[in-house]
């Protein structure tokens, strides 16, 4: 695969996941991600190291498989947490996209992003922003999905609550 | 309104007598109450402010607050324990503006003056040169300590008046709910690293009255019972953990100066804590302590240590504390508490535990914040201050045999029902002692 090549299926891709959340497709958004994803939001240890082991240190999120994602859909589809009636809406922002490491069947992906939210809930916006690592995986299907999602959160003072949607 | 309390006395209305049992929506929303918090409260008695294991090799540090005011925590070259306010005896400055680190010296970064880990000063810069006055030369100028200092095996406290009864008198018998954590590890306590900051536009008691606040549980987390009814059945547990040994119950112990804790009984225990998963731990716990604190160990415990610390023993070990940053504003420090050297699996097990639930990020604390600016933004209505949210358990009687007796523990009072029963006697204690300091001040200010 050529870079070109590779840098294109991962725009596709990172595009079309951030289109998916902001319009709360969550169906389509999971179906992007492999059944054995990984999803992880590090905590911070202090001004300027994240945590590094999920196992040994504190994630913001850290979901060792896609049930994780699951369930967070599911809670919010139980219509009883308070965090998601009302949903805040969302805008995703995926910028200086890089592919660090590419072979046929894998994509190593490094790229920015940024979150506008707007909480209809108290009529206030906050932005969120940082880095995103993404391993794509071309499935036996053909498909490309996300087998590892790593988002690093620069805000670590959280205002009341975040959730997947806002990364 | 013209029927507004007026005084802390009337603020919070306590007359058992009668059943009432009462707390205005001034205390939550009232900038002259925040005022008088900040003063006879945060900086008026005992706070927590941090662990030993923070500050566990010499030179280490931590930044704080205490109230509104910065701290610095600091292990001296010689490992003795300080806290300091973290402000340059020069211009004012905060000296040491990192959350944590090691060193040997903090340098104000304005005009160069030193201090060492003890909070010596080492550097007046230029001090030749500046044309002193002589009593200037005869003045002190090392950081200025903690009016009081105290650390209760590990957990750290602080005053910054100096007119409380020492910290083991503060903390009176709450201490044995302490030891029910703190003697779970034969090797001490440490945080698991990644300490999580959230904020929350809603008074601190909110937190307070919450982490006490067993009622609660099914309504607003009724997403996250579902997800655990889910996972139960796609998986269900590989270790279960010992059955309970007596009938479902839910209560209080409340004790004197502030403090209480909220408990649960249930057959079986909601999820695997990390003690039942490591079973060799456990077996050396209940050795080492008897069955009938151990049992006590593998219960639903919530500790409240008034005015600003909550240890949430449940299927992982939630150390929360708080500063108010106003009195419609909260920031949230939390950590995930673990015994030095646990078992890799049960590390695990604790920490993914801990995220599920405590995370601002995760599966239920986050419905708790949003409630409490629910809550915050209700209290703004006001054809009636008073709420009805402090009446569950004071009818019933307090005649039944004592639950703590078996682990020899006197509370000032306890309160016992079914798992239905969400008492909220529990809140009483940090009201009263609340009051208590409020209203000291209050015949201080007009005796002055």
């Amino acid at each position: 695969m050529t870079d070109v090549t590779a840098a294109a299926v991962c725009a596709d891709l990172l595009y079309r996941e951030g289109l998916y959340l902001d319009r709360q497709d969550w169906d389509s958004w999971l179906a992007l991600y492999a059944e054995d994803a990984v999803f992880w939001v590090p905590a911070w240890l202090d001004e300027h190291r994240p945590t590094s082991d999920p196992d040994r240190e504190i994630s913001l999120i850290y979901h060792p498989s896609r049930v994780g994602l699951e369930e967070r859909i599911m809670r919010i589809r139980t219509r009883k947490s308070v965090t998601a009636l009302p949903l805040p809406r969302t805008v995703h922002m995926v910028t200086n996209i890089l592919p660090m490491a590419v072979t046929d069947g894998g994509i190593e992906v490094t790229s920015s992003w940024m979150v506008h939210e707007f909480d209809p809930r108290v009529s206030r916006a906050h932005m969120y922003v940082g880095r995103y690592e993404h391993t794509l995986r071309r499935e036996p299907d053909g498909a490309w999905r996300i087998a590892r999602k790593k988002v690093l959160l620069t805000n670590d003072m959280i205002p009341t609550a975040l959730d997947f949607y806002s990364v | 309104m013209s029927d507004r309390p007026r005084s802390a006395a009337e603020l919070v209305q306590d007359r058992p007598e009668s059943g009432v049992f009462r707390v205005h929506r001034d205390v939550f929303r009232d900038p002259a109450v925040f005022q008088l918090e900040m003063e006879r409260i945060f900086e008026g008695t005992w706070v927590f402010v941090g662990l030993e294991s923070q500050v566990a090799k010499p030179n280490e540090f931590f930044t704080t607050f205490i109230g509104r005011q910065p701290v610095l925590v600091t292990r001296d070259s010689e490992g003795v324990i300080h806290a300091f306010l973290n402000s340059c005896r020069h211009r004012g400055a905060v000296v040491c503006p990192f959350r944590k680190g090691r060193t040997k010296f903090h340098v104000c970064r304005y005009h160069g003056w030193a201090y060492d880990s003890a909070g010596r000063n080492t550097l007046v810069t230029d001090e030749a040169e500046g044309q002193y006055p002589e009593s200037f030369v005869q003045e002190d100028h090392g950081l200025l300590p903690v009016a009081r200092f105290g650390n209760y095996r590990g957990l750290l406290f602080a005053s910054l008046s100096p007119d409380v009864p020492s910290l083991e008198e503060h903390l009176g018998e709450a201490r044995a709910m302490l030891d029910l954590v703190l003697d779970q590890s034969s090797t001490g306590w440490e945080f698991v690293p990644g300490p999580v900051n959230y904020t929350f536009d809603a008074n601190w008691k909110l937190q307070l009255e919450n982490g006490l606040d067993f009622y609660h549980f099914g309504s607003t987390h009724s997403s996250y019972v579902d997800v655990l009814a889910k996972r139960a059945k796609a998986s269900p547990p590989g270790v279960t953990p010992p059955p309970e040994v007596d009938a479902e119950a839910q209560g209080s112990f409340s004790f004197e100066n502030g403090h209480s804790m909220m408990w649960s009984i249930r057959n079986p225990p909601r999820g695997l804590r990390p003690l039942a998963f490591d079973t060799a731990r456990l077996a050396e716990v209940r050795q080492r302590v008897g069955e009938a604190k151990a049992k006590w160990m593998l219960r639903q415990r919530n500790l409240t240590i008034f005015p600003n610390l909550q240890i949430i023993d449940i299927v992982s070990l939630q150390l929360r504390t708080w500063r108010p940053l106003g009195p419609d504003r909260t920031e949230m420090m939390s950590h995930c508490m673990a015994p030095i050297g646990e078992e890799a699996e049960a590390r695990r097990l604790r920490i993914r535990q801990y995220e599920d639930f405590f995370n601002p990020t995760g599966l239920a604390t986050s419905d708790d914040n949003v409630m409490y600016e629910y809550c915050q933004s209700g209290y703004a209505a006001d054809t009636d201050g008073w709420t009805q949210g402090y009446a569950r358990g004071l009818g019933g009687g307090n005649g039944g045999p004592s639950l703590a007796a078996e682990i020899g523990v006197r509370p000032a009072a306890e309160a016992v029902g079914s798992l239905a029963f969400g008492d909220e006697t529990c809140f009483h204690a940090s009201y009263r002692e609340w009051r208590r300091l409020v209203a000291r001040g209050e015949m201080q200010a007009a005796a002055e």
